[in-house]
């Protein structure tokens, strides 16, 4: 018990002197986060919307797909990358394994269905009057796209902070692709797995307190964004 | 004179089940229709169609004399206002939402301010442009609903059900609205109601239906029932009909071409029906008779025949009309 309570008082040292190790780690993991959820929600968005307001052939399938998509285990994104990005896969000349891109390209197609599929739930959650009200004042697809995004902009809000809450939270992708540089690709999920079996508890313990806190933040913003 | 619409062999049936049939169908440019029917007539769904925000299964619908196609192309959009029973407003102030509407349907930015104080001031309530959309009352949010359809300054102004769940002021003040709009030169309204009052006092002509078809007669003597031959049997009374129709399930009774008479009448008229008199009531510049026989009757005379009727409450009248007074469908 002595060991776990000594390791927790190091970890918020570590946290309260701004431990310059700590803190680069905490700002690749948030700015990879953010990149890949800004890239994410660039497609899934529009994407989304065009969903909820079209009927299509095929429709159920493709919200089947991305449901199925939603629980995809992150291992399998990053062996598929790996293959891909590796030496000897198809895109292996573009040099893209072990960077930060890789793991924001891995953590984009990881949120995407998430954020779709919360978008879409979002549109199909509107007032019914909304699409019907806005064609009837003439809006076309694009501008009907920009209006409902919004009026339902709270929902679409929460969708993203959730994508960026899956992101930044994700070890085994992270790890795979990014390779844990340390001051290039370590994130700090990758630094806690690295850290903790290396016995550096405290380290591990201070980030993932921070990962916690960073935990907490989303989810008070998301409550917020709900009661709006 | 042009027609505003122009509606044939039109069938709407989503998820197969027949809620529109409308052989043929024209509304003339300039006129102030009341679309006049039961719940679940179709009311709505005409109108919707009318609006083009849905799309009925078969037939072609020409607006303006230009047939529209698969798109409504946004000059065509442009020249229809449409307010829904329930108006949804989007978020923001009331001229946030008058302003949308300019912008949506393409008005350029100049001329926004000046439309959307000139749609307000056509409703009364330039007072409420920087009220939030979300606070207001029903009967102004009807207003500003109608505001927002008619500020881009459309040639059709459609309202489904306007006067639903308003009190008495707040109708005066909607039926002054509409008026405003109606009697701008060309301007044609067609508004939905079920009340006959209502359509008589603003409509100079009303479309009837029933049960998704289009009746000619005022729906004042509508009975449900069998037609059998030349019979039609309500269940409570047969009525005598010539129609070459072999399936029919509802009757509908000219109120203006029953006679009303004290003793039963010798004629060649096929229906013939006593019952008392329960009610006398002016409507317009007409008097309307209800009679209570086996079914209940509605009968609309002039004045000056009610004067020589000499009839009072509860006296016991004999009602006549010809078969062909009928409708069956």
């Amino acid at each position: 018990m002595n060991y776990f309570i000594e390791s927790l008082l190091a970890a918020f040292s570590l946290i309260t002197s701004l431990d310059a190790n700590i803190y680069r780690i905490v700002l690749t993991s948030v700015s990879i986060s953010i990149t890949a959820t800004l890239i994410a929600a660039l497609l899934a968005i529009p994407a989304g919307v065009a969903m909820a307001l079209n009927n299509f052939k095929g429709k159920t399938s493709l919200q089947h797909i991305l449901n199925t998509l939603m629980s995809m285990p992150t291992v399998v994104i990053g062996l598929l990358l790996y293959g891909l990005f590796s030496r000897l896969g198809p895109l292996g000349n573009w040099g893209l394994l072990y960077t930060p891109t890789a793991v924001i390209i891995a953590e984009a197609i990881l949120i995407f269905p998430i954020m779709m599929n919360l978008t879409i739930a979002a549109v199909n959650s509107a007032d019914p009057r909304l699409v019907p009200t806005l064609i009837s004042l003439g809006a076309r697809p694009f501008t009907l796209t920009i209006h409902v995004i919004r009026a339902t902009r709270y929902a679409i809000l929460a969708a993203l902070v959730t994508g960026f809450g899956r992101a930044i939270g994700e070890v085994g992708a992270a790890m795979m692709l990014g390779g844990n540089i340390e001051g290039f690709t370590r994130t700090m999920t990758t630094a806690i797995a690295l850290e903790t079996s290396k016995g550096e508890f405290e380290l591990g313990l201070a980030l993932g307190l921070l990962l916690l806190i960073i935990a907490f933040a989303l989810n008070f913003t998301l409550s917020w964004l709900n009661k709006s | 004179m042009t027609s505003a619409y122009k509606l044939s062999d039109i069938t709407l049936k989503p998820q197969n089940k027949i809620i529109l049939t409308i052989p043929q169908l024209t509304v003339n440019s300039g006129q102030c229709l009341a679309l006049l029917g039961e719940n679940g007539a179709g009311k709505t769904s005409l109108i919707n169609l009318l609006a083009f925000t849905h799309r009925a299964n078969h037939g072609s619908i020409r607006l303006f004399d230009q047939v529209v196609g698969s798109k409504l192309k946004p000059s065509q959009r442009r020249r229809i206002g449409l307010v829904h029973q329930q108006p949804y407003l989007l978020p923001g102030t009331v001229a946030d939402n008058i302003r949308l509407a300019l912008s949506l349907q393409g008005v350029k930015r100049l001329h926004i301010p000046e439309l959307t104080q000139q749609a307000l001031k056509q409703v009364n309530l330039i007072a409420l442009a920087d009220q939030a959309a979300n606070t207001l009352s029903g009967g102004e949010l009807k207003r500003v609903a109608i505001a927002r359809a008619i500020a881009y300054q459309p040639d059709i102004l459609l309202l489904d059900e306007p006067f639903s769940h308003l009190d008495h002021r707040h109708i005066q003040l909607l039926e002054d609205s509409i008026n405003h709009f109606a009697q701008q030169k060309g301007k044609t309204v067609i508004f939905s109601t079920h009340d006959r009052f209502q359509a008589q006092a603003l409509a100079s002509a009303t479309i009837n239906l029933v049960a998704g078809k289009i009746t000619a007669s005022p729906l004042l003597n509508h009975y449900h029932g069998k037609l059998d031959q030349h019979f039609f049997d309500t269940g409570k009374m047969i009525i005598h009909v010539t129609s070459e129709l072999t399936y029919a399930r509802h009757l509908a009774v000219d109120p203006r071409e029953i006679i009303v008479s004290p003793q039963p009448l010798k004629s060649s008229m096929r229906n013939s029906f006593s019952g008392r008199l329960i009610l006398i009531a002016e409507e317009g510049h007409a008097i309307r008779l209800t009679i209570q026989c086996a079914e209940r009757f509605h009968v609309i005379i002039s004045p000056e025949a009610l004067a020589s009727l000499n009839l009072s409450l509860g006296d016991t009248i004999w009602l006549s009309f010809k078969s062909t007074a009928v409708t069956v469908f």
